[in-house]
């Protein structure tokens, strides 16, 4: 179902036919070796001399460090924060006004603020006795009361995370427009609806190896990292160290999602510890600690009314949303990103003339937050969707009706939302129209009134939203977080024999990045892929990168890759015209070769000439010669704007809990796609995370502020059987903006099924009178709300 | 996540097993396919000084029918029993049962008698031999003994099983041609622990009936002649005499005060009933 | 050490390794054998899957001293296996793959299915494919290759093997090796030793996160039974697996408590202080224990009224016991449990004093205690390992 070339306007598109251009559905290069086993992981990097650590972590959630008792015959192998001399505690300020400091010591000084915080780190030859010298240390230990519940923590009287601030907020915003117009409206939905903290599991964890070279006196630091060059500027303000003798490596990387997006106090940690001992030192997170001790995400309140009309016109939306930003502030994004996101985002691709949000980013004796695939989108897309289905039912309507008449109209694109988001481009409606003809909802309707003969109930629920993707400068200095994304760049170098060498400073942790750009270079130079290498994941080989993070690789280090290839098919282009004894105006680089009349001189004859026999060039040649590096950035950088819309059908057993999805059909527009089997990829690997969200993952904590998820049995991963084979259905409308109408759409498919599926789970038990407002909808809750739900007709009745 | 260091003893049958466990000091653990105890190991919740590693015993590795009943030693694997290599008096009760136990790589390790001994009241065999009237053998240096499924099942992870005791062998009788039979759980994802377990062995024509409701936090209720289940008698018409209130009570009584919970037991225990009327 | 000998890949490998070492960690860290990836260590992931004896385990819960004599295949022994070639030409025309994290775990047990069920379904598949999670796919372009792949084969004849190939009982990867030398001195690893009394200097009040009460029966009048509450050495005598450390008096009282749960064993040093009001015949028992082995503390008290019955010849106990434990053995919770630890230790209690006044000795076989109110949480983690969700009320919802 795809749109067709047509919607390629005026774009680009030179590799013609290759069938390896831009819109190749490629099979991936980086599979072969991640088939065999020949990937390389952190964990799997050798080095002669190399040394296990493990961490001694705090076992209580809010205390005073009293003493750290380390046995005498470990002395040798323990490091406390009394050992880090010089060494810097974390900070990630954000520059929003109001925002309140966290400084997050590298090992804990004075007090512990969250369980797993680091105290101490014991080195050994391997793990297992490293974890052996941890077990022997005992820490003394003044418990303090626990920060867990972020609406608590609010409250005056609440204990303090960090006592110097007063109380628990380190930012509150207020944005608003006109609230007081909606008012009268004659529809008035108020709920409160909450999102459960999570842990974002890729399957491989974070993984540190650090090694001193001496000759480049250059510390190395191998680390499961999507941003490598952001860890090295924050290691080397902590460390007090200059950047370049800093190197960030980033290996194949297991799996990102966000989790690897933060500077690690363990990162800090193994570099100075390499650096003391002159030995590499390796930490690989096991799934206890991640799970214990590791960032975590999504972990919302709304306070939410919608102001509505009869015809279920959107008046406006009035919201206090809550999210617990864990205790400290993360580098690079900081404690508050999410929050504050929530206002700008929440209403979404909807019109409406009334509008107000504020938010709190709370501290709380948990783990960090950093920003999970979707960010703030999954848990505001929640709210707002839950709540357009309720005005849908107060107004009598269909669930659609209510999205059709609100949504943002194509001809009204580029479109300023409420909050000045700026939608590049899109037909919203359609994709909603084309989700609900797909899932059929008329069919449902019927099926529905007919019963299902097993007992179960049936619904169907829907939701769209929009992914701001790639948004870059003007945005990002508004936060004023340590990382403002500026021109993306990429280099390109034309090898002796012909070959393409791309440098990024994006990495890839599964995006298929080696692939997709090489298509990207193919489209530019017609080189055949097999015959591109791209390079990443390392500070010394690539250019400066803020690096893979909210959607941006393909919109940002696509069009750097891009602009790189052009410059150096022109420079190409003016040897080979040379060669031909030709005019350069007169030829064209086609297919990986100079044309003219008189004939073609391929791209390896000039690659040849320049290096080998430069006796051959014209005297005027450029003298950058075959390797350019150029920086891109679009025509506008307030960010791609891609958007799905979703419908789910579920069953629904009332007396066992349990949501089976029987259906699920995504509608998404991603702008032109660069690999369509890729983008189908993420797609579905965001629908899987999206139904952890809304069936399956949770991490509770107990009133002492102890995680009780801390295996793979406690938290659960949606597996093959919890996925459903979902259908996809693909629009293509370029943004304006970008090079080859490009959007980012890495994020989108973890946004949507949430509210989709909490909506039918909704449609299926309303006529019993239960509504579900939390996330993860499990079994216990369902049923409980079933039990509470007939309780209560029977004590009406 | 490396377990603390232990000594590892292969003993060479299970004389040698048993006199090693008499000697420890306490400090002991069998393992067979260490499919629970692994874990546990990989944790530090378990931190013992030795583990006797019993995998290798020839004497553990049988499955024989004798005297109307399979014997089945502690070592046979779920995946044995998933692929027929072991013979079947239960027509297919038990192979039903072993192949939705975790996940394929665990059954080719797991071992009926380590998944007895562990004693997890949210494990399949735990409720399903229970169901199945079966026994237990229980060895050690000073003999044997026999005892009910549910006897050895004492509270959530409490066997029976003495210092110096381990699992020898799991007696199986023959269910009978006129039996019915109904399993179901409820697990929140396939191959995961169940939260609600019911099983059904119902025999109408002997008006005969037994029930367990499992994977609650404690030992399995089993109730061996469930009549007051079904109305007092059992009879063709079981599957509409089944009376929700008595398993609710069931359930209350054994101290599960969450209603929802109880609702979930109920309802999984129906439809393993519904199950056996099918 | 221990001299373990296996095949992996074909070749015959002889290494020396802690029995403790894994046989993931083994083929990684010993034999370079980096295709084997860990994602879990506790068996849930699948990331660590290989062949033994040519079905799948799990390497992360099998010992390498355990698979003595076995043949061990990891991804990097498929790299010409026929099955194997085809299910990577699928998998990379299917896009099954995009970290490549859970790749190599995931063909061994595709390959598995694809050579044991020629006749699955997708939904089939789906269940076969279960104890593989991938974080990245949505299992899509998984399922379609494997499916794609038994169609083939099936669209070619091939036989399947029903049982994986397995003809005898018993754990994969058990059955070759020869029995340990017993004759020879063991050699016992030398366990971390104990680190120094970590007995609390001040016995701290607390707000309880978990309070459960009892009541129970004893053929006693109020007075001795108030005064047995007061002799803390036969009290202590009656809380199985309580040892006292120091001479107790009623503001500190130093002991232990050995805690076993199944194959766990937990003890916790620590230290009580005694309150008493004889006018309502109530008192408390106040204290603080850590467990130096798990990191963890707990927190408990007992509180008691005695109730007068029968006109004054019984007496009936109320207690209350209220914990915090926090943390390795806090970080699982399941409320149910506790209760059914905290009737069966109380009623041992009650027992024990019953006993006690009626001067028989104590039964002292069982190590369940009063302040082991612990081990329900011990017991609480290995449930909760085993992938329950949270049952009864309680701090889950």
């Amino acid at each position: 179902m795809k749109e067709g070339a047509d919607l390629r306007n005026e774009r680009e598109f030179p590799s013609g036919s290759s069938g390896q251009g831009v819109g190749a559905r490629l099979p991936r290069k980086e599979d072969d070796r991640l088939m065999r086993g020949r990937g390389q992981y952190v964990a799997d990097i050798r080095l002669a001399g190399l040394h296990d650590v493990a961490f001694v972590r705090s076992p209580l959630a809010h205390a005073r460090i009293r003493g750290i008792h380390v046995p005498e015959h470990h002395r040798g192998s323990v490091f406390t924060a009394a050992d880090l001399v010089g060494i810097k505690p974390i900070r990630a300020v954000s520059g929003l006004p109001g925002f309140k400091i966290s400084e997050q010591p590298v090992l804990a000084t004075g007090k512990v603020r969250q369980v797993g915080e680091l105290v101490a780190m014991c080195l050994a030859p391997t793990r297992a006795e490293a974890e052996d010298i941890a077990a022997s240390v005992t820490l003394d230990l003044e418990e303090l009361p626990a920060i867990t519940d972020m609406l608590k923590a609010r409250e005056p009287g609440s204990a303090l995370v960090h006592e110097h601030w007063g109380d628990n907020v380190f930012l509150e915003t207020n944005y608003e427009v006109d609230i007081s117009a909606a008012f009268d409206a004659p529809i008035k939905v108020t709920r409160e609806i909450s999102t459960a903290r999570q842990c974002m599991s890729p399957l491989e964890g974070r993984g540190v190896v650090a090694t001193f070279d001496r000759r480049l006196d250059q510390l190395t630091l191998h680390s499961a990292a999507q941003m490598p060059h952001i860890t090295r500027s924050g290691l080397a303000e902590c460390l007090d160290m200059e950047e370049g003798r800093i190197r960030v490596i980033s290996p194949d990387v297991g799996g990102g999602f966000g989790h690897k997006g933060i500077l690690l106090p363990e990162e800090v940690c193994l570099s100075w510890l390499t650096m003391q001992r002159g030995h590499p030192v390796r930490w690989i997170e096991d799934r206890r600690e991640h799970l214990v001790a590791s960032s975590n995400c999504r972990e919302h309140h709304y306070k939410i009314t919608l102001y509505a009309d009869r015809d279920g016109t959107l008046r406006g939306i009035d919201c206090e949303a809550t999210v617990d930003s864990g205790a400290y502030s993360s580098y690079p994004f900081s404690a508050c990103l999410e929050a504050a996101q929530v206002a700008s985002i929440l209403p979404g691709p909807y019109k409406m003339p009334a509008y107000r949000c504020r938010t709190f980013s709370v501290a709380t004796n948990k783990c960090p937050i950093l920003p999970y695939r979707g960010v703030a989108r999954t848990g505001v897309c929640f709210a707002l969707e839950l709540m357009l289905d309720l005005v849908a039912a107060e107004a009598g309507l269909e669930p659609g009706e209510v999205r059709l008449r609100n949504l943002v109209l194509p001809e009204q694109m580029p479109f300023d939302n409420i909050t000045r988001k700026h939608f590049d481009s899109g037909d919203y409606p359609e994709a909603m129209r084309r989700a609900l003809a797909a899932i059929d909802i008329d069919s449902i309707r019927v099926r529905q009134r007919e019963g299902e003969a097993d007992g179960r109930r049936i619904g169907v629920g829907i939701s769209i939203y929009c992914e701001q993707a790639a948004h870059g400068t003007s945005v990002y200095a508004g936060w004023g977080i340590p990382m403002v994304p500026g021109h993306e760049q990429a280099s390109a170098r034309l090898t002796p024999d012909g070959g393409l060498e791309l440098r990024v400073g994006v990495h890839s942790h599964g995006q298929g990045l080696e692939t997709t750009l090489a298509q990207v270079a193919h489209e530019m130079l017609g080189i055949d892929v097999a015959k591109i290498r791209i390079i990443l994941g390392d500070t010394a080989m690539t250019p400066y990168s803020t690096g893979t993070w909210g959607s941006r690789s393909m919109v940002m280090a696509g069009g750097a890759v891009a602009t790189a290839c052009r410059e150096l098919g022109e420079r190409a282009r003016r040897i080979g015209a040379k060669l031909l004894q030709h005019d350069p105006a007169a030829v064209v680089l086609q297919n990986g070769e100079v044309r003219g009349v008189n004939g073609s001189v391929s791209l390896k004859a000039i690659a040849h000439t320049w290096y080998r026999r430069p006796q051959d060039l014209p005297a005027d040649v450029d003298p950058g010669g075959l390797e350019v590096t150029q920086g891109y950035k679009p025509v506008r950088d307030s960010g791609t704007f891609s958007y799905a819309a979703h419908a789910a059908l579920v069953a629904v057993d009332p007396d066992l809990g349990e949501v089976e999805i029987l259906d699920y059909v995504i509608v998404e527009d991603g702008g032109v796609l660069v690999n369509p089997l890729v983008v189908d990829g993420q797609i579905y690997g965001g629908l899987a995370q999206g139904i952890g969200t809304a069936l399956y993952e949770e991490m509770p904590f107990d009133a002492s502020g102890q995680p009780l998820a801390t295996t793979l049995a406690d938290y659960l991963l949606p597996g093959p059987t919890e996925v459903p084979a979902a259908r996809l259905d693909h629009m293509e409308t370029p943004s304006p903006y970008t090079q080859f109408g490009v959007k980012g759409i890495g994020e989108g498919g973890a946004i949507a099924p949430p509210a989709a599926i909490a909506n039918a789970v909704n449609d299926a038990l309303r006529p019993l009178g239960v509504e579900m407002m939390q996330s993860p909808i499990t079994p216990h809750r369902v049923v409980a709300a079933v039990l509470a739900a007939r309780a209560a007709e029977r004590s009406a009745a | 996540m490396k377990p603390a260091p232990f000594s590892y003893e292969r003993p060479r049958d299970l004389d040698a097993a048993l006199s090693m466990l008499a000697a420890s000091t306490g400090s002991a653990k069998i393992i067979a396919g260490g499919q629970s105890l692994g874990p546990m190991l990989n944790l530090r919740l378990v931190q013992p000084e030795l583990i006797v590693d019993i995998s290798g015993l020839a004497e553990l590795k049988r499955a024989e029918v004798s005297g109307g009943e399979l014997v089945l030693g502690a070592l046979v694997t779920h995946a044995d029993i998933e692929d027929g290599r072991t013979a079947d008096v239960t027509r297919g009760a038990m192979r039903a049962v072993a192949a939705n136990i975790a996940y394929r790589a665990v059954r080719n390790r797991g071992t009926i008698g380590g998944s007895l001994s562990h004693a997890d009241p949210a494990a399949d065999w735990v409720s399903a031999l229970a169901a199945l009237g079966a026994r237990v053998t229980l060895r050690s240096l000073t003999g044997a003994r026999t005892m009910a499924i549910q006897a050895f099942v004492v509270g959530a992870l409490e066997s029976a099983l003495r210092a110096g005791e381990i699992v020898e062998a799991v007696h199986v009788p023959t269910r009978t041609v006129s039996s019915h039979w109904g399993y179901a759980k409820s697990c929140r994802k396939t191959g995961e622990f169940a939260h609600a377990i019911g099983a059904v062995l119902v025999d109408p024509a002997a008006a005969s009936a037994r029930v367990v409701i499992g994977a609650i936090d404690t030992t399995p209720i089993v109730v061996t002649d469930a009549a007051e289940l079904f109305g007092g008698r059992i009879a063709a018409d079981y599957k509409q005499r089944f009376d929700v209130s008595v398993a609710d009570a069931l359930l209350t009584k054994a101290g599960i005060d969450d209603a929802a919970q109880r609702h979930i037991h109920v309802s999984v225990l129906k439809r393993a009933v519904l199950e056996a009327a099918a | 050490m221990t001299m373990i000998a296996l095949h992996v890949n074909r070749r015959a490998v002889e290494l020396s390794a802690e029995p403790r070492t894994s046989l993931a960690d083994f083929v990684r860290e010993r034999l370079d054998l980096t295709g084997t990836h860990l994602g879990c260590e506790h068996g849930v992931c699948g990331a660590c899957t290989v062949l033994l004896d040519g079905v799948p385990a799990r390497s992360c819960i099998t010992y390498a001293v355990a698979c003595e004599g076995a043949d061990v295949t990891t991804i990097e022994g498929l790299d010409a296996d026929e099955v194997t070639t085809e299910l990577r030409a699928a998998f990379t025309r299917e896009h099954a793959l995009q970290c490549g994290y859970c790749t190599p775990g995931m063909l061994v047990s595709a390959r598995d299915l694809v050579l044991r069920l020629p006749d699955a379904d997708e939904r089939r598949i789906r269940v076969g494919l279960s104890g593989n999670l991938c974080r990245c796919t949505g299992y899509v372009g998984i399922v379609r290759a494997v499916q794609s792949v038994i169609e083939a084969r099936r669209a070619r004849n091939i036989a399947p093997q029903a049982d994986g190939g397995r003809t005898h009982l018993g754990p994969a990867g058990s059955g070759r090796a020869t029995s340990s030398r017993e004759e020879l001195q063991r050699a016992r690893q030398a366990l971390a030793p104990a680190s120094e009394s970590a007995t609390p200097g001040r016995i701290p009040d607390f707000t309880p996160a978990t309070v459960l009460d009892q009541r129970f029966t004893l053929p006693h009048p109020p007075a001795k039974v108030f005064a047995m509450f007061d002799d803390i050495a036969a009290i202590a005598a009656c809380l199985p697996g309580v040892s006292l450390t120091a001479p107790p008096r009623p503001e500190r009282v130093e002991g232990s408590i050995r805690v076993r749960l199944g194959p766990i064993a937990a003890a916790f040093e620590g230290a009580a202080r005694i309150e008493r009001d004889p006018a309502t015949l109530a008192g408390r028992i106040v204290g603080i224990g850590t467990d130096q082995r798990s990191h963890s503390a707990t927190q408990g008290e007992i509180r008691y009224r005695l109730v007068p019955l029968e006109g004054g010849a019984a007496t009936a106990v109320e207690l209350s016991i209220g914990y915090t434990l926090t943390g390795m053995l806090a970080q699982f919770g399941r409320p149910g449990l506790v209760r059914d630890l905290a009737r069966r230790l109380i009623a041992e209690f009650a027992g024990n004093l019953d006993r006690h006044m009626s001067g028989a000795p104590s039964r002292s076989a069982a190590e369940l205690s009063f302040w082991s109110i612990a081990s329900d949480v011990l017991r609480a983690r290995l449930a909760r390992m085993f992938g329950r969700v949270f049952t009864g009320k309680g701090s889950a919802e």
